[in-house]
C-alpha cells in the first residue's frame, strides 16, 4: 500500500484513462493466454480421441479372437507419435489385453484406473464390433512440454507487457509535457509581467535623470553667470571709474592718457572674457583648426582662474618647440576646463593645478604627438573607480554637483581629434590626466588671424551703416567718421534697402541679428539694388553666423577695436578703389 | 466417452495370457480354456467379420445359421457361445446336420471329419466354409490350426471369393496365413 501511494504522490496527474488501458491490456493478454491454453488443451484431447478411434478399429478382431500379438502390433504403431505417453486395449472386463507405456506407471492395469503416472490428455474409447462393445482402448498423452507452453506465452506476455509500459509512458509523458506547459505559460506571464514593471521602471529613470540634469544646467548656469557678474562688474568698475575721471575738465593730458589706456585694456579683458565663455558654450564654430596647444593653454589660464576659485593656485610648464595641432579650440579649451573642475573637486582643501605641455611618444600609426598633462595633488581617485571615469554619467560626486560628463567629453575629443587620453592616480597624492594630440598632418604654423598693419593705406568711402542699437549705432557711426568715412545711417533692414536705392554708396556695414529683417537678410536683398557693393557683417554673437558663417563676407565680431574695424573696411573699398 | 471408473483393481489379471482366457471363456475360470472351446467361440465370432452375397444374407429378424457338418466335437461348448450374441441384431442359431444337402440356409459351416465329399458338396454355395487341421488336411475358407500352443486360422481368400463370401481385412489381418484372392 505504501509504495503504491508514493507512487501515486510521485505521480499524481497520471491520467486514469492511461491506468485503465493498462488495466484493461494487462486482462486482455491473461484471457489470450487462458483461451489459447484451453484451446490448446481442447485439441489435444481432440487429437487423441481421434486416435484412440483410430487403434479400436484397428483392434476389433484381435481383441475379438483373442490375438494378443496382432493387438500389441497395433498399438505399437502409435509409438512413432512422441506425445503419446501411454496406449492400452482393454477387455470387456476392463483388463488389459495389450498396450505400452513410455515410463513405467503411465498405463493403468485396469480400465478406468487412475494410472501411477498422470498423463495431461486423456481418451477411453469403447471397441465395438457389430453393436457389440467387445473392449476398450485407452490413450494417454503428453502436451507440449510446460517450458515450451510457456515461452510461447512469454512472447504474448512480452508484448503485453511493452504494450502496458508504453501506455503507461505515453500517459506519464502527457501529463509532464501539460505540467511543463503549464509552468511555462505561469513563467511567460510573469515575465511579461516582470517586462512592463521594467518599462515603467526605466520611463521613470529616464524622467529623473532628465530633470536631475536639467536642474543640473540650472544651477551651473546660475554659478556661471554669478561668476561672470562678478568679474564683469570689476572689469566695469574700472572701466566706469576711469571714464569719469576723463570727464573732469581740466585733466593733465599724461593722466588722460593713462586713464584712457586703462578703459581700453580692461575692455579688451572684458571681450576676451566673453569670447572664451562662448568657447565653452561651444558656440564656436565646430571646425577643426591648426592651433598652437601652448598659446591656448596660455589664453586658458585667466578663464581656469575664475573657475577654479582663489584656493587653487594655477601653473604652467609650457615647453618651447612643439608642433601644431589639428584641433577645434573650443572643444580642447571645455576638455581641459572640465579636467581642472575635477581637479578642484578633488582638491577641497585647495592645492595647486599644473598643465604642463610636451614632447610625446609617436602614436600608434607613426604620427608624432604631442602631450598636456593636469596634474593635481588632491585626494586621488580609487583604483575600482578609475577605470569607470570616462563612462558618461558616471559620477562620484554628490546629487547636484556633477553631471558625469565632463571626463567622458574628454575621452570624445580625444578620440574624436585622433589621439588619447590616459589617467595616473595615487590615492592622496593626486591626479595627472595626459591629453595626447596628433600634430597636424600640415605640420604648418598656426593660423595667426591678421594684425591690422600698420603700414595699411586709409581708404575712406561713403558708408551705409545700418544698426538698429542706438547706442552701438551712434557709436559706430562716430568710429566710421572718425576713420574719414562718410556715413549714412539706417536703423532697419527696409529703411536701409530704401536708402540704398538712392545710390552712392562704396559699402554696407550692418548689424546682423535684428528685428524685422537680420543682416544676412538684408545682403542677400541688397544685391540685385547695389551689384558688387561690398557687405560687412557685425555682431556680438549670433547662431547663424555660429552655423553658417557670413556666407562668404567679412564679419566682425563685437566687440572691435577700431584697428580691427579701419582694417576690414580697408579691405574691401580696396578693389572699388583700385577700378 | 470416458467408462466409468471400475472400484475394483484386478491384480490377479494382469497377464495377457489370462486376458485371453478370459476372453475366450466369458464365464471367470480358474483353468485355461480347452482348444474345443476356443474354437467354439472363433466359430460365433466370425459371422461378425463375412459379408455374404445378397440373396444369402439372413432377412431382418432371421437368425445366422451356424452349421455342423460330420460331426460335432464341440457339443454343449457351441451352444453357449452362440447364446446371447448377435450379429448386427442378428441372433445365432446352431444347427447340426448330418449331409451336406441339408445345408441350404447355412451362413457358416463347420465341415469336420476327412471326407472331403462333404466339403466338396459345399462348394459353390455362399456360406463361409471352417475346417480343423485336427479333422484333416482338407481345408476351406477357414482352416483352424494349432500353432505354438494356440488356436490360430489360415484364411483362404480366393476361395471364399469363388462362393462370393466377402471376408473383412480385420479378420485377414489376424490369420496366421492368408491364401489372397487371385
Amino acid at each position: 500500500m505504501r509504495p503504491i501511494t508514493r507512487l501515486a504522490d510521485r505521480w499524481p496527474n497520471v491520467p486514469t484513462a492511461a491506468g485503465l488501458m493498462a488495466l484493461l491490456l494487462l486482462a486482455i493478454g491473461l484471457a489470450v493466454i487462458f483461451q489459447n491454453e484451453g484451446a490448446y488443451r481442447e485439441q489435444k484431447l481432440r487429437e487423441a480421441s481421434v486416435q484412440a478411434d483410430i487403434l479400436a478399429a484397428s483392434v476389433t478382431a484381435a481383441l475379438d479372437f483373442g490375438d494378443a500379438a496382432a493387438a500389441q502390433e497395433a498399438v505399437d504403431a502409435l509409438k512413432v507419435n512422441p506425445q503419446i505417453n501411454a496406449a492400452g486395449i482393454y477387455t470387456p472386463e476392463r483388463t488389459l489385453f495389450a498396450g505400452f507405456e513410455r515410463r513405467p506407471g503411465a498405463l493403468p492395469r485396469t480400465l478406468g484406473a487412475r494410472p501411477d503416472i498422470a498423463n495431461d490428455v486423456e481418451a477411453a474409447v469403447p471397441v465395438v464390433r457389430g453393436g457389440e462393445r467387445i473392449g476398450a482402448v485407452y490413450l494417454g498423452a503428453v502436451q507440449e512440454p510446460l517450458s515450451r507452453r510457456l515461452t510461447r506465452y512469454g512472447y504474448i506476455g512480452l508484448l503485453v507487457l511493452m504494450a502496458t509500459l508504453v501506455a503507461l509512458v505515453l500517459g506519464i509523458a502527457h501529463t509532464a509535457l501539460r505540467r511543463a506547459n503549464r509552468e511555462l505559460e505561469e513563467r511567460a506571464l510573469a515575465l511579461s509581467g516582470a517586462y512592463a514593471e521594467l518599462q515603467v521602471q526605466v520611463e521613470e529613470r529616464t524622467h529623473a535623470e532628465e530633470q536631475l540634469r536639467q536642474a543640473q544646467k540650472m544651477q551651473a548656469l546660475g554659478q556661471l553667470t554669478g561668476g561672470i557678474a562678478h568679474d564683469f562688474n570689476n572689469l566695469l568698475t574700472v572701466i566706469q571709474g576711469s571714464a569719469d575721471i576723463l570727464r573732469r575738465p581740466g585733466i593733465a593730458e599724461a593722466k588722460r592718457i593713462r586713464f584712457a589706456e586703462a578703459i581700453v585694456q580692461t575692455a579688451g579683458r572684458a571681450a576676451a572674457l566673453t569670447g572664451q565663455l562662448l568657447a565653452f558654450a561651444r558656440r564656436q564654430p565646430l571646425k577643426p583648426e591648426v592651433i598652437d596647444l601652448n598659446a591656448h593653454i596660455s589664453g586658458m589660464t585667466d578663464l581656469l582662474d575664475r573657475t577654479l576659485g582663489e584656493r587653487v593656485e594655477i601653473r604652467t610648464d609650457l615647453a618651447e618647440g612643439l608642433c601644431a595641432i589639428e584641433a577645434d579650440p573650443a572643444q580642447l579649451e571645455s576638455a581641459i576646463l572640465n579636467i581642472a573642475v575635477n581637479a578642484r573637486d578633488a582638491m577641497p582643501e585647495g592645492g595647486a593645478l599644473t598643465l604642463h605641455t610636451g614632447e610625446a611618444p609617436p602614436l600608434a600609426d607613426g604620427r608624432p604627438a604631442i602631450f598636456v598633462a593636469v596634474s593635481d595633488n588632491g585626494t586621488g581617485i580609487e583604483e575600482e573607480v578609475l577605470g569607470r571615469i570616462f563612462e558618461p554619467f558616471f559620477t562620484t560626486k554628490s546629487v547636484g554637483k556633477g553631471t558625469g560628463l565632463g571626463l567622458s567629453q574628454v575621452y570624445g575629443f580625444a578620440a574624436q581629434t585622433g589621439g588619447d587620453v590616459q589617467v595616473e592616480s595615487v590615492v592622496g597624492e593626486g591626479t595627472t590626466v595626459t591629453l595626447i594630440l596628433p600634430c597636424s598632418e600640415g605640420g604648418g604654423a598656426p593660423v595667426e588671424r591678421p594684425e591690422p598693419g600698420a603700414e595699411r593705406k586709409h581708404r575712406t568711402g561713403r558708408i551705409l551703416l545700418v544698426d538698429d542699437n542706438e547706442e552701438v549705432g551712434a557709436f559706430a557711426e562716430t568710429l566710421l567718421a572718425e576713420l574719414g568715412h562718410r556715413v549714412m545711417r539706417a536703423r532697419t533692414g527696409a529703411e536701409a534697402l530704401e536708402m540704398a536705392r538712392t545710390g552712392g554708396f562704396d559699402a554696407v556695414f550692418t548689424d546682423v541679428v535684428m528685428p524685422g529683417m537680420s543682416g544676412i537678410e538684408l545682403a542677400d536683398a541688397l544685391g540685385p539694388v547695389l551689384p558688387g557693393i561690398p557687405v560687412v557683417l557685425t555682431t556680438g554673437y549670433s547662431d547663424e553666423i555660429t552655423r553658417a558663417g557670413g556666407a562668404g563676407r567679412p564679419v566682425v565680431f563685437k566687440p572691435y577695436r577700431l584697428e580691427t574695424l579701419a582694417g576690414v573696411l580697408d579691405e574691401v573699398l580696396a578693389p572699388r578703389a583700385a577700378q | 466417452m470416458a467408462w466409468p471408473h471400475a472400484p475394483r483393481p484386478r491384480r490377479l489379471l494382469r497377464l495377457l495370457p489370462a486376458a485371453l482366457a478370459m476372453l475366450a471363456s466369458p464365464a471367470p475360470a480358474a483353468a485355461p480354456p480347452s482348444d474345443v472351446a476356443v474354437k467354439a467361440a472363433f466359430l460365433t465370432k466370425f459371422p461378425a467379420y463375412v459379408d455374404w452375397p445378397a440373396a444369402a444374407r439372413p432377412r431382418p429378424g432371421a437368425p445366422v445359421q451356424i452349421c455342423i457338418l460330420g460331426g460335432d466335437p464341440f457339443g454343449r461348448l457351441i451352444d453357449e457361445a452362440a447364446r446371447g450374441q448377435q450379429v448386427d441384431g442378428h441372433p445365432l442359431q446352431v444347427r447340426r446336420l448330418s449331409a451336406p444337402g441339408q445345408a441350404a440356409g447355412c451362413h457358416v459351416a463347420f465341415v469336420q471329419g476327412s471326407a472331403p465329399a462333404l466339403l466338396q458338396g459345399l462348394q459353390g454355395k455362399p456360406m463361409l466354409t471352417v475346417t480343423d487341421a485336427r479333422g484333416g488336411a482338407q481345408a476351406g475358407m477357414i482352416h483352424f490350426v494349432i500353432h505354438q500352443g494356440r488356436v490360430r486360422f489360415n484364411i483362404d481368400e480366393a476361395l471364399a471369393a469363388k462362393s462370393g463370401v466377402a471376408i473383412s481385412s480385420r479378420l485377414l489381418r489376424i490369420a496366421l496365413a492368408v491364401r489372397q484372392r487371385p
